[in-house]
């Protein structure tokens, strides 16, 4: 066989391959869409029947609302001490070299390494010994401890192209640190900080294992509460559920790879 | 005279601009001891505890949390399992992700963010979402098995979900997107020069992907097969929505001794006996990798 034909099969074996893949990949998200306008009781795959019934009892239903506005105060919390704490850190990091500067990375990476049942156990022992009776604030703390290694990262990169001149030249001019932070820092880095934010809001969003572990009887995120119902049955409920967080999160990366793009966005994570 | 020169010290400490990263740093320094360094002492000392018939412990100074699990059968088994599906998963999904991650970075414009989007978009669902949708589509009556017999490849329905099928390909779909990205992010910085005078001295493209691509790809496949590893060892949703109850891991177990049958000294002392092992062979893991880097660079 003669080389260039060998090769646009190769070619096209090649390119059959990451179809195939990118289909199987997608393959769950379609039946989240497809089965949340199931009509019938139990969920398959192709539904026979298709109706809005799901959603009209998603949102007549208290348990789930609540669960909605758990799962917002949460990400909300977690996405600003996480931005607030990924940003400052970052920035130190950055700009200095001593010993704790050089240990913290490791350190606050290690989180998103350990198994989360583990960070889920560790941290309900710990709030019971120490006495944190608040689920909410809870359950910010755990995601907090895997947001952040992300926004500091993601920072860590924006600062590495960041002019370090300029902040100096600020300085110079006699402009106080925080007022040369918030006027010539903050404006050139300000898409990272708003993408650090998503992430860390999207990631604590979608995380149910810490927060199966740090639920109370009130405070149940929605992916926790998801998964307890598909203990006692697999409805066409949980895809209805489960597409507004699949929603949730192609918004976020739509946004986030608007604002860089995609490639950088890949590079992040 | 010494107390002058420490002031001297200090002073020149506070002038400089390492002061401000000090403080800049504490916020982050302070919750990262106070939420995950003190925790974790906190669990080793409550793997030194006793269990209790009421509650989740009684205070004490003793090893047999540590004694029970480790003399326990069914551990045994339990952690046979847990590692198992670590090797099964990690080895598909690092495989498949070398392809994918492959096929990303020579792809441009809209392909290309099609195949990234593909990879961060599971990477930000949940994984109730990874693990129950796959349920309609393995089942006995499944999508699956309606191909398989539609084609006439199987006479009668293969059960795959529940059973170890289903949860292998739960845990692989659940990292195979960080596998992904740890290689991609490796092979993004390949020049293609490189893999074009391989071809051009007469390499055929398999062999130029073998002796040239995978080793660029090396230090992206270390971290890859890691971390599918530490993830997958400690696998929790994909066996139970996928498993058939045989497909038991650790960290279910541990879910119970904590939630169900409360007992947390043993909970503690099996997590963190999983831990010391997990860290054993994922070092032994990147000496491996590391090793055989060296010796491609010997060549």
């Amino acid at each position: 066989m003669s080389r260039v034909s060998r090769e646009s099969v190769e070619d096209a074996l090649f390119r059959a391959g990451y179809w195939l893949l990118f289909a199987v990949i997608m393959l769950p998200i379609v039946v989240v869409f497809v089965t949340s306008f199931q009509q019938g009781e139990y969920l398959t795959f192709p539904p026979s029947e298709y109706s809005l019934r799901w959603y009209g009892e998603f949102f007549a239903s208290e348990e789930w609302l609540s669960a909605v506005v758990d799962s917002a105060t949460i990400g909300i919390g977690a996405s600003v001490l996480a931005t607030v704490l990924g940003v400052t850190g970052s920035l130190a990091v950055q700009r200095s070299d001593s010993v704790l500067t050089r240990v913290l990375p490791p350190i606050i990476l290690l989180p998103l390494l350990l198994p989360p049942v583990v960070i889920g156990l560790t941290l309900l022992i710990y709030v019971n010994r120490i006495g944190l009776t608040s689920a909410y604030l809870n359950i910010v703390v755990a995601h907090t401890l895997w947001a952040t290694p992300l926004v500091f990262f993601v920072m860590q990169s924006v600062f590495a192209r960041f002019d370090w001149d300029l902040r100096d030249a600020g300085m110079d001019l006699g402009g106080r640190p925080s007022r040369v932070f918030y006027h010539v820092v903050l404006p050139n880095v300000r898409s990272g900080v708003v993408i650090s934010a998503v992430i860390a809001f999207i990631v604590s969003l979608q995380e149910f294992i810490m927060a199966l572990f740090l639920k109370s009887y009130y405070v149940k995120t929605v992916p926790v509460l998801a998964w307890t119902s598909l203990e006692s049955s697999l409805t066409p409920m949980v895809s209805v559920v489960s597409a507004f967080l699949v929603l949730a999160s192609i918004v976020g990366v739509l946004v986030a790879a608007a604002v860089m793009n995609m490639e950088w966005l890949a590079k992040q994570l | 005279m010494a107390t002058e020169s420490m002031f001297a010290w200090l002073g020149r400490r506070i002038k400089s601009q390492d002061t401000g990263s000090v403080m800049l740093v504490a916020p982050l320094a302070a919750f990262e001891l106070l939420f995950f360094v003190v925790p974790f002492l906190i669990l080793v000392r409550m793997s030194l505890n006793e269990s209790a018939q009421a509650g989740p412990y009684e205070s004490g100074l003793t090893l047999d949390a540590y004694r029970s699990v480790l003399d326990s059968g069914l551990y045994h088994d339990l952690v046979f399992f847990s590692f198992k599906l670590g090797v099964i998963a990690t080895t598909i999904a690092v495989l498949l992700a070398l392809f994918y991650s492959y096929a990303a970075y020579r792809a441009t414009g809209f392909r290309k963010s099609l195949l990234l989007f593909s990879i961060i978009l599971p990477l930000l669902t949940t994984l109730v979402v990874k693990t129950y949708a796959w349920r309609p589509l393995l089942a006995p009556n499944g999508v699956l098995n309606d191909v398989l017999m539609g084609i006439g490849l199987t006479s009668s329905p293969i059960q795959f979900a529940p059973g170890m099928f289903g949860t292998v390909v739960g845990q692989v779909y659940i990292v195979f997107p960080y596998a992904v990205l740890a290689i991609y992010s490796v092979l993004s910085t390949m020049d293609w020069d490189t893999v074009e005078a391989a071809r051009d001295l007469g390499a055929s493209r398999p062999r130029s992907f073998l002796e040239v691509v995978v080793p660029e790809a090396l230090p992206g496949i270390a971290v890859a097969t890691v971390v599918s590893f530490a993830w997958s060892v400690g696998a929790y949703a994909a066996p139970s929505q996928l498993g058939s109850g045989q497909q038991t891991t650790f960290a279910m177990e541990i879910e119970n001794l904590m939630l169900t049958a409360f007992d947390w000294p043993a909970g503690a002392a099996f997590s963190l006996l999983m831990l010391g092992g997990m860290l054993v062979v994922s070092l032994a893991i990147m000496r491996l990798f590391t090793g055989s880097i060296g010796g491609v660079q010997d060549v």
